[in-house]
């Protein structure tokens, strides 16, 4: 029966738009603003219903881990002196080059404030759960890691476009121009992490103890402690752009 | 004769080209690496009886500011030299023992920065610690002064 379809459909010839009415045209139009009206509707739709979980409140966020191990750093953000031994460790161990960084440290600097003039901030890739540079790619070449929830990068498949450095609320990417392809922090898991060691270069580096990594759905680990619990302060940067990230910061 | 003339010709080009090549690779390495400073002493004005004085070991960035404590706070030289540091600058960060630690049993800095007598050596990292950032701007100001 089928098979008499395809033949059918092959012995078809073009009638050309010329014989077609008006009428049918215009239908034919409308379907197509339908089906577009229906799209359109549904994503205001689901931008509405998005809210709420955007304004999901920490508990909630914090009650499930969809990763195991579920990785994630702890910065202890007043310890941090800006002797970017941390910085060092990086570029030796993902031989970061010169213009690019993975990890970096900000400053901010205030002549009217009292007493201590100065905050060091650092930053890295957040390792969001809902990662905007993952959605913006276009050809999958920068993916969440299905096991550890690590951002990481497929250089073979990245075209360069630098979609990622733009959707990227952070600022954690840069081209490499040597790979000629973006570069990013990965937790070290290329160089480190799937070589059986259980923490970041970065970490291991820091003198003050500013950088606390670990496996942030494991009870017993350390970072678990220092975001669960409400005596300290914790708070995670830019929580309204709703990717969820998985770098916390809070005072020793 | 042309044909030597010419092999001649080819020697020369050919030695001609290796040398800027091994030249400009020699100054590409020289100037490529920048050396890490080993301190940085700056005189912002001899009135307040020293220098600013950034020390790089054993973490870089880390201010003792004379101008804060002779010019602001008023303390006499005696107060630090030569119990607790030599009059020499950097001199004491040559001392194995020059690291937080110390400074918490009570010596060099954690003399006074104990929480008693000024902030504790363990509190408000970034008041001595101004960094890499701090002591790039140091040296900064050290070049431009140099100049002048």
């Amino acid at each position: 029966m089928f098979k008499g379809i395809k033949d059918w459909l092959l012995n078809l010839k073009n009638e050309g738009v010329e014989q077609v009415p008006d009428e049918t045209k215009r239908e034919f139009l409308k379907i197509g603003l339908i089906i577009t009206g229906v799209f359109a509707g549904g994503s205001l739709f689901s931008v509405v219903s998005k809210v709420a979980e955007g304004l999901e409140s920490s508990e909630e966020l914090h009650k499930s881990y969809p990763y195991k191990p579920h990785y994630s750093m702890v910065f202890k953000i007043d310890r941090c002196i800006d002797c970017e031994l941390c910085m060092e460790a990086c570029r030796k161990t993902n031989h970061v080059p010169d213009y690019g960084w993975r990890t970096m440290i900000l400053r901010r600097y205030d002549e009217s404030a009292l007493d201590q003039k100065i905050m060091f901030m650092p930053i890295l890739c957040n390792h969001c759960n809902n990662p905007p540079c993952v959605r913006a790619c276009p050809t999958k070449a920068t993916y969440k890691d299905k096991k550890t929830g690590i951002v990481r990068m497929a250089y073979y498949k990245c075209l360069g476009c630098k979609t990622c450095m733009v959707a990227c609320p952070y600022n954690a990417r840069y081209f490499n121009e040597e790979k000629h392809a973006v570069d990013k922090c990965d937790f070290c898991w290329e160089s480190r992490l799937s070589k059986g060691m259980t923490i970041t270069a970065c970490a291991e580096a820091c003198p003050a103890g500013v950088r606390i990594f670990g496996d942030l759905s494991d009870p017993g680990s350390e970072v678990y402690k220092l975001v669960h619990q409400l005596a300290k302060p914790v708070w995670v940067l830019k929580p309204e752009t709703g990717a969820k990230p998985n770098v916390f910061y809070t005072i020793s | 004769m042309r044909k030597v003339k010419i092999l001649i010709g080819t020697f020369i080009l050919l030695l001609g080209f290796t040398g800027i090549a091994f030249v400009s690779e020699k100054n590409k390495v020289e100037s490529g690496k920048p050396k890490e400073p080993q301190g940085v002493i700056y005189y912002e004005s001899e009135q307040f009886g020293g220098p600013e004085i950034v020390y790089v070991k054993p973490v870089r960035g880390v201010l003792f500011s004379h101008k804060k404590h002779v010019g602001e706070l008023g303390f006499p030289c005696e107060s630090c030299h030569n119990s607790l540091f030599e009059m020499q600058a950097l001199k004491s960060q040559e001392n194995p023992d020059f690291k937080m630690e110390t400074l918490y049993q009570g010596k060099y800095c954690g003399a006074c920065h104990n929480g008693q007598a000024a902030f504790a050596s363990n509190t408000k990292c970034a008041t001595c610690h101004i960094g890499v950032k701090g002591l790039k701007e140091y040296m900064r100001k050290l070049a431009s002064k140099e100049k002048k």
